[in-house]
């Protein structure tokens, strides 16, 4: 697995991904403060506005201003998939290293374990775990973390596998080196690059599925204004009042979009294979 | 050949029983009192008292799965706490009309999605190449309730077309019956076009640049015959495996998609005995789906072994 | 008949257009073999394309044409080129594994040719498939029709792949590199089969190759090509005998001569020219040792009888041999020349039993048999002497090695390594061994780990071993690249920065980092370009002599073991089955498979 040094232009995949990524994340912790009004007055005089001059995205049923619900929101969805995100790397990559170095029976019970959570959708997981508890976005947060930790071992593993098959490993073992050292000095620095792209797309997955949950009314509660709860909450009003579930909708697409566009981009600089071949 | 199906199968076995023990020990284990989730916190002692008795929670903990889990075998899944009705035949009602939902939508994603996957590598880099890889990328993400709530804007709301819920028995005539069908069909159709097609689509163009395929050139065949005989048997393969894969997703996608349009399937239900704590229900309901996702897996991986001739004329490593 | 007629290509790639032909000409004759020798990036695969018209997009074709007979395929369009394939010029690949389509069967892939050109039927075209497979020396060919890729072994691919680009019985045939990934036993009977098949049926045939053993053997003409230019073109034996180009003649002094003299192997210093931007003087005039200030002008093929030269100073160079390399007195050892053993091996096995899963083993019916790769094999080596260890793939060599250095747990059999028995120990305890006994590895790319510099790589082992002071590693890093005669800024490179031999210098480095008495050399030679190979050895053999460090010298190149080893063990499948002086070995082998190899070597300087 050659690397080459990256000093390759941004391509425009990139550059996109970063802009939109950006400026979602910037307008998120800005949102208290840009937001033109406050998210959570209720004030049946503006009920169901459409998306005029004072309220770009119009109002919901509360007469709450749908833009500034919108970008409250924004925070909760990020916390949502960094969240869930760290909770998998932090006991999946850990898991995959093991497995992919040790193999064994400590690779056969670790990946079993894996088939198992696996042999549930996802969704269906998520849901099996929050049915038991009062609901609170923090649990779904923990809940799809862990639904997706085998995800990530699999892909630690796998990537973990192929670097312990080079040569360098073995020279290593010929220094005698301890399996602490190896791992974390000869596999890992060289399998990061993998799984951050993996990590990065695992975010857009993940703030899917929560919101996917708060939909279902399993992660946040009323009156947050999580992009998933805005759209369940305006399901009965599609006929009258589109605008205040398509505009969270949208800005989750963009979102995703986004981040995908980042780990795409990140992938094909990282990623040696890519480069076109040349016949001598 | 036959060693590897045994082998798959035995595996199959424990996986669903070890998933069998999750659903158990998360269900009644995890909550602190399952009797007070049941009844609600204001419930009185005695009510209490007999629900635990009632549901023998006051054995060992061994114990109770092996009861549950016999009785399961035997066919009894139980009953429902909040209907007092078995629970077996509604939960394989709702498979059933799940079947349904997820059968139709799988066959129109397989044939669009690897149709088009393949047509766009072979324009490759072409026009339609550029149009189907942006139209998939937005595609995929897209969440499937926000398909789900596009479309009912457009079809229900805006043009009038779809009946935004409902589910009609076949025996009302094949049009009611048919027409509630289209929009969830639709909506998981289109959730999950982009993602078979974008794989199929990078198989397809792996194997379109593999030294084989240069070969088959080499000896002048007809582009059609490279194509279709030589590349297309060798993409497929991945792709298989995606859809299996891709089943699995989309019994899924039919909690979403069957809450919204109130379709009677086991997603729906899964979703109702959550809200309503009939953990009978909701044990029963896992374990099917649960099942229904292991058995298209080993389908596929069946399916894979028979077409891979590594696997079905030599050691499968 | 074949003929490359002036012929250039520029590739588009991500780092500008590169020219990777630049005005070849070339012609095979009809009925005869045209061998184009080359090394990595001279061009010579991208000739192979252009004759067949399968340049990717990427290529251009500025000038020239290939023509097939009369007819120029670089002219045609796609569908005239499509009817020439296969049925008049037909292409025989590298790797006879991927280009097989693993999901149709042997006979299929044979016959098809016939179905789609000749209008046969399916049934027709599989009983000719039979035919062919029987007359390319498959035995049991009806069974073998029915069979898929991966259930032959790369010598019966490589038959089946030729016996498929015949069967529309084209008048050329192209190969590229045909043998390259073969055995020595096999490659000699793939070249035999080929022999025949074109006296037979009268073809023409392009043999592309950088092995210059095989082109004695199998070609009438030879073309040398460098960097994407024709340099050398004549008969067999006249270039061979009496090269004009300095290229050609740095290339056969490259190469290690069975039965020769032990003097070191001549080196072609420096790298290939950037093709972005084509030198318009002399392309071989920064390494050439003859260069002259005539070299910067654009250089044109001279004739010089009926051979052609590419070099301004061809006639004054005629009589001239490439420079031999300065006879380095071996420098005095450190010690007295020690006969103590440094390794001693006695009855070591090795067996594979078929491993995976819980349930895997659990659902095997019976015993499996195992496979030795090494079975009971006992030897010793002395200090500071060079045991070479041959064989062919699957032989058990690398697994012997790694054994040895317990990398791979032995299943019985002792190990002493520097008189302390190693087998009966835990892995926590090899300590003071693996100080004494290192490895080099075959594959410059797996190594060394991508993410450290070469001071990281070289410092580790003295770091680990407590060798010294923190301080004075930086020295210590110096010392070991002025070792391996690297330039001591590279301390700061990483290894996608450097060469292939460059990578493997620092591999070795790193093995005599911690000063061993023993290092295992793992095939560290197979995988670079000859002239590189060269220098490589010549640096093995110039520590053999200063450090007196012992080497199990492991290699499937009999002429490069030969060269550097005192003793030669042969290896086949798993056992040890001659061993003695390497002189004795090479010219009076005792046992059959020894003698079938040494049979089968392409040699340079057999009659």
């Amino acid at each position: 697995m050659q690397l080459e040094a990256s000093r390759k232009p941004l391509t425009l995949q990139l550059k996109v991904g970063l802009a939109i990524v950006g400026a979602i994340v910037l307008l998120g912790l800005l949102a208290p403060w840009v937001a033109p009004h406050p998210w959570d007055t209720i004030s049946m005089r503006t009920r169901f506005l459409a998306p005029n001059a004072t309220y770009w995205f119009g109002t919901d049923e509360y007469g709450r201003d749908v833009l500034s619900r919108l970008l409250m929101g924004t925070r909760l969805s990020l916390a949502m998939g960094v969240g869930a995100t760290a909770i998998s790397l932090a006991i999946g990559v850990p898991i995959g290293l093991a497995s992919g170095y040790f193999r064994g029976w400590v690779d056969e019970a670790l990946m079993r374990s894996a088939d198992v959570l696996m042999a549930v959708p996802p969704i269906m997981l998520g849901l099996l775990f929050l049915a038991v508890t009062p609901p609170a976005l923090w649990k779904t947060a923990l809940a799809v973390g862990l639904v997706y930790i085998p995800q990530i071992a699999r892909l630690t593993r796998s990537v973990t596998l192929s670097l312990a098959g080079e040569d360098f490993i073995q020279a290593a073992k010929a220094r005698a080196e301890t399996a602490t050292y190896i791992l974390f000095r000869e596999i890992l620095p060289n399998a990061w690059p993998p799984l951050i792209v993996e990590a990065s797309l695992r975010v857009s997955y993940a703030i899917l599925l929560g919101s996917a949950l708060s939909f279902l009314g399993l992660g946040a509660q009323p009156p947050s204004s999580d992009w998933g709860l805005m759209i369940a909450e305006a399901r009965s009003f599609l006929d009258r009042a589109p605008w205040i579930a398509l505009a969270p909708g949208a800005a989750m697409c963009l979102l995703v979009i986004g981040i995908n566009l980042l780990g795409d981009g990140a992938r094909e600089r990282l990623d040696p294979r890519l480069k076109s071949r040349v016949a001598t | 050949m036959a060693a590897y199906v045994v082998r798959r199968v035995i595996l199959i076995a424990l996986v669903l029983v070890a998933v069998s023990i999750l659903v158990f020990a998360i269900t009644t284990l995890l909550p602190a009192n399952v009797a007070y989730l049941i009844l609600g916190p204001f419930a009185q002692p005695e009510q209490v008292h007999a629900l635990e008795h009632k549901l023998g929670l006051n054995d060992p903990v061994w114990l109770q799965y092996l009861r549950w889990a016999g009785a399961f075998l035997k066919g009894d899944l139980g009953e429902s706490t909040l209907m007092n009705r078995p629970v077996a035949p509604l939960v394989f009602e709702a498979l059933g009309h799940s079947l349904l939902l997820a059968g139709v939508s799988f066959v129109l994603v397989a044939v669009i999605g690897i149709g088009l996957g393949v047509v766009a590598a072979l324009r490759h880099g072409r026009a339609l190449d550029h149009t189907v890889s942006i139209a998939t990328y937005l595609g995929i993400a897209v969440p499937e309730f926000f398909w789900a709530i596009i479309i009912i804007v457009v079809f229900a709301a805006w043009l009038g077309w779809l009946p935004a819920s409902g589910y009609e028995p076949l025996s009302a005539g094949f049009s009611a019956w048919a027409k509630p069908l289209i929009a969830p069909v639709m909506t998981l159709v289109f959730g999950h076009l982009a993602h078979v097609s974008r794989l199929t689509r990078s198989s397809m163009i792996e194997v379109m640049q593999s030294p084989y395929v240069m070969a088959a050139r080499a000896k002048g065949l007809p582009e059609r015959v490279v194509v279709l005989h030589h590349a297309l048997r060798n993409a497929l393969l991945p792709a298989i495996t995606v859809l299996a894969l891709d089943f699995g997703r989309l019994m899924g996608g039919i909690v979403v998609v069957e809450t919204i349009f109130a379709y009677p399937g086991l997603g729906r239900l899964v979703v109702f005995s959550i809200q309503n704590r009939d953990l009978p229900t909701l044990q029963a309901a896992i374990l099917v789906v649960a099942a229904i996702y292991a058995l298209a897996n080993l389908v596929a991986d069946l399916l894979y072994a028979f077409l891979n001739p590594k696997i079905r004329f030599g050691d499968a490593a | 008949m074949l003929t490359i007629d002036d012929l250039t290509v520029r590739y588009r790639t991500l780092g500008g257009e590169v020219e990777a032909l630049t005005s070849v000409s070339l012609f095979a004759r009809k009925g005869a073999t045209l061998a184009l020798v080359g090394e990595s990036g001279s061009g010579k695969s991208t000739i192979a394309l252009a004759a067949m018209g399968l340049l990717p997009s990427e290529a251009q074709v500025t000038s020239g044409r290939g023509l097939i007979g009369d007819d120029d395929i670089l002219a045609m369009t796609q569908a005239e080129r499509r009817r020439l394939r296969g049925t008049r010029v037909s292409l025989v690949f590298q790797d006879p594994f991927a280009v097989l389509n693993p999901s149709l069967r042997i006979g299929e892939q044979v016959g098809e040719t016939l179905v789609h050109h000749r209008g046969f039927s399916k049934e027709k075209a599989h009983a000719r498939a039979v035919a062919l497979l029987d007359e390319v020396g498959i035995v049991d060919p009806a069974v073998v029709a029915h069979l898929y890729p991966h259930e032959l072994s790369g010598g019966m691919r490589q038959r089946a792949l030729i016996a498929g680009a015949l069967a529309a019985e084209p008048e050329v045939l192209i190969l590229d590199e045909p043998t390259t990934a073969l055995d020595v036993t096999i490659e000699a009977q793939i070249l035999d089969l080929l022999e025949t098949l074109r006296a037979k049926r009268g073809l023409t045939m392009l043999f592309i190759t950088h092995n210059l053993g095989v082109v004695k053997r199998i070609a009438d003409e030879i073309a040398v090509l460098y960097a994407g230019q024709v340099v050398e073109r004549g008969a067999k034996d006249d270039v061979l005998r009496a090269p004009m180009h300095p290229y050609t003649k740095g290339l056969l002094a490259a190469v290690p001569r069975l039965g020769g003299k032990k003097k070191q192997l001549a080196a072609i210093p420096g790298q290939l020219p950037d093709l972005r931007v084509p030198p318009s003087g002399c392309r071989f005039q920064p390494r050439c040792p003859f260069a002259t200030p005539d070299s910067a002008s654009p250089q044109v093929l001279i004739e010089l009888g009926d051979r052609q030269v590419r070099c301004s100073s061809a006639t004054q160079l005629r009589d001239t041999a490439w420079p031999e390399a300065e006879e380095v007195a071996p420098a005095a050892a450190s010690r007295p020349p020690d006969s103590r053993t440094i390794v001693d091996v006695r009855d070591l096995t090795k067996s594979f039993g078929r491993g995976g899963g819980l349930l895997r083993r659990m659902a095997r019916a019976s015993q499996p048999p195992e496979t030795k790769a090494v079975d009971h094999v006992s030897l010793s080596i002395a200090a500071g002497e060079v045991l070479g260890l041959v064989g062919e793939s699957g032989s058990g060599k690398t697994t012997l090695g790694r054994t040895i250095l317990r990398l791979i747990e032995p299943t019985s059999g002792t190990i002493a390594v520097a008189g302390e028995t190693v087998t009966n120990k835990p892995q926590r305890a090899l300590e003071p061994m693996r100080r004494a006994a290192q490895i080099v590895f075959q594959n410059p790319d797996s190594s060394l780990n991508p993410r450290k510099t070469v001071r990281e790589l070289l410092g580790r082992p003295i770091v680990r071993f407590g060798l010294a002071a923190l301080a004075d590693i930086p020295a210590r890093v110096d010392a070991l690249l002025d070792l391996v005669r690297l330039p001591r800024h590279y301390a700061d490179r990483y290894p996608h920065q450097m060469s292939g031999g460059e990578k493997q210098r620092v591999g070795i480095a790193r093995a005599l980092a911690t000063q061993p008495r023993f290092i295992v050399c793992d095939e560290p030679v197979s995988a670079l370009d000859v002239s590189v190979q060269a220098a490589i050895v010549n640096l093995l053999a110039d520590l053999r002599d200063r450090l007196a460090v012992a080497y199990l010298f492991i290699s499937h190149d009999i002429s490069v073991v030969a060269h550097l080893a005192d003793r030669v063990a042969v290896m086949h499948r798993g056992a040890i089955v001659e061993i003695g002086a390497t002189d004795a070995v090479m010219e009076r082998p005792q046992h059959p498979y020894t003698r079938r190899l040494l049979a089968a070597v392409p040699r340079l300087d057999s009659p």
